[in-house]
């Protein structure tokens, strides 16, 4: 037992460590002013456009992510293991990188001459950006575990492929699908990097919630702490959703007795 | 003899071009002047805090965390557009057509402010309806309008200076600019109070007032 003390150790100093800024963050709030610090139109603004961002972002990841996931998926081609990693690597570009990229591609004088910078569209595209491959990388391993004699059996049945598709294959991937787009949901959520280079940061327009965050550091410590508390709360209400849909997803694929391997 | 510590300076981010040349060995933070204050409160180890005003230093004075601040240099503003000047802005008075995007400084950021008073001076307040970004510090202005996704921005005259070649500029007259004045300080938690002293001592000094002056900036007065 005595052997054990270290990792014991170890492990508290982790947990703490873990714990300690978040709880930090509440420490410091001060709750009496919390409504009237929540309530000013920095903070409210700010919420309006990460939320209308956020949603169109992740209804065109979830639009076209969900095809590219599939076709990657059910698809086994030359080059395609490079398509998957070209996919996946804004997942691990520092967002700063995102953001020099979207200007050279989008900017005024970037590849494709656009006019996007500095508005709420290019908040969505920078959100969609680092945030989609989460989404896509998710998706295409739910779409790679769905029983392939469900899908012979649907289409022997006379089903059609698109309605296989939605009868069928969404069904028995949701729950991973629906994991990966929280997870990507949440990164959306928190995007900065990118959308401060990108987009810029305007109240109303282009300041999203991370961006309010860092605005009002220098300017009201606890509003940027209310701030943060508002979106530490929304990150968990998130994590949850997807811990949630990640255990649902379990009992989906054991609903699938059929493979006789 | 001057104490040989290397020191930590957060300095205003129109300094950047220049401290490193005034003080080659110290190491420097270089960052909105607010975002830096903002730091200090918090307990950033900074042993020298150089402001793009005298607000700042003086607000840390007042709360016991800065020694003194002196006014070292002096700046003035100027409008930059791209090289390519898409939105054939010639004047400030330009700045009001309709749908010039426009890029500032945010309030309280000392270049926001200071951009405020100029519009304000030239009876052009309308002007911030064109705002499409409101940077955190001075470098940001201008990297988007250099990069030309912005079509015009307020910077320092130094910054300008900076970016020769890349930007154009259009003066503002003397009777509208604000009082741009530069102050340091030494920050009282420093380990090195010696070397931080002579650090300020040795920015108001023949030497480094030289190249200060080289890079656009004026004298203290």
């Amino acid at each position: 037992m005595i052997r054990r003390a270290p990792v014991f150790a170890a492990a508290l100093v982790a947990l703490a460590f873990l714990a300690l800024p978040i709880v930090a963050i509440f420490a410091r709030l001060s709750w009496g002013n919390l409504a009237h610090e929540l309530s000013s139109s920095l903070v409210t603004d700010a919420l309006v456009v990460s939320l209308k961002t956020t949603v169109v972002a992740q209804v065109l990841v979830l639009a076209f992510g969900t095809p590219a996931a599939y076709v990657l998926a059910t698809h086994r081609f030359r080059g395609r293991s490079l398509v998957v990693t070209l996919v996946e690597l804004p997942i691990v570009l520092p967002p700063a990188v995102a953001g020099i990229g979207l200007l050279a591609a989008f900017g005024r004088f970037g590849l494709l001459h656009t006019n996007l910078p500095f508005t709420q569209a290019a908040v969505v595209l920078a959100v969609v950006f680092v945030s989609g491959p989460l989404y896509v990388r998710q998706a295409i391993a739910a779409f790679e575990a769905v029983d392939e004699t469900l899908v012979a059996a649907s289409r022997t049945l006379g089903a059609r492929p698109l309605k296989t598709f939605f009868r069928v294959v969404v069904p028995l991937a949701s729950g991973g699908l629906g994991a990966g787009e929280a997870l990507a949901f949440a990164r959306g959520l928190g995007e900065f990097g990118a959308t401060i280079m990108f987009a810029g940061s305007l109240q109303g327009v282009t300041q999203t919630l991370p961006l309010a965050v860092y605005a009002e550091f220098d300017v009201d410590f606890h509003t940027a702490v209310a701030l943060g508390g508002l979106l530490v709360l929304v990150s968990a209400v998130l994590l949850v959703t997807l811990k949630w849909l990640a255990s649902s997803s379990t009992s989906a694929f054991r609903f699938a007795p059929s493979t006789s391997s | 003899m001057i104490p040989s510590a290397i020191l930590t300076v957060f300095a205003a981010a129109s300094l950047t071009n220049v401290f490193p040349q005034i003080a080659p060995h110290d190491h420097f933070s270089f960052s909105g002047s607010n975002m830096l204050a903002a730091q200090i409160q918090q307990g950033a180890p900074a042993d020298v805090f150089a402001s793009a005003n005298t607000k700042l230093p003086d607000q840390l004075y007042a709360q016991g965390l800065v020694e003194k601040p002196v006014v070292f240099t002096r700046n003035e503003l100027i409008l930059i557009v791209p090289k390519s000047n898409p939105a054939r802005i010639h004047s400030v008075f330009d700045l009001q057509k309709p749908g010039v995007k426009l890029v500032i400084g945010a309030v309280g950021v000392p270049v926001g402010d200071y951009t405020r008073v100029v519009l304000h001076n030239l009876g052009l307040d309308d002007v911030l309806g064109n705002v499409v970004s409101q940077e955190t510090d001075v470098r940001e202005v201008l990297a988007k309008v250099s990069l030309g996704e912005a079509d015009a921005g307020f910077v320092y005259v130094t910054d300008a200076q900076s970016v020769r070649g890349q930007v154009a500029t259009i003066g503002i007259r003397w009777s509208a600019q604000p009082i741009v004045q530069y102050a340091v300080a030494v920050v009282k938690s420093s380990h090195h109070l010696a070397a931080a002293r002579a650090f300020v001592h040795h920015l108001l000094g023949k030497a480094a007032q030289a190249k200060l002056r080289a890079a656009g900036f004026l004298a203290p007065r």
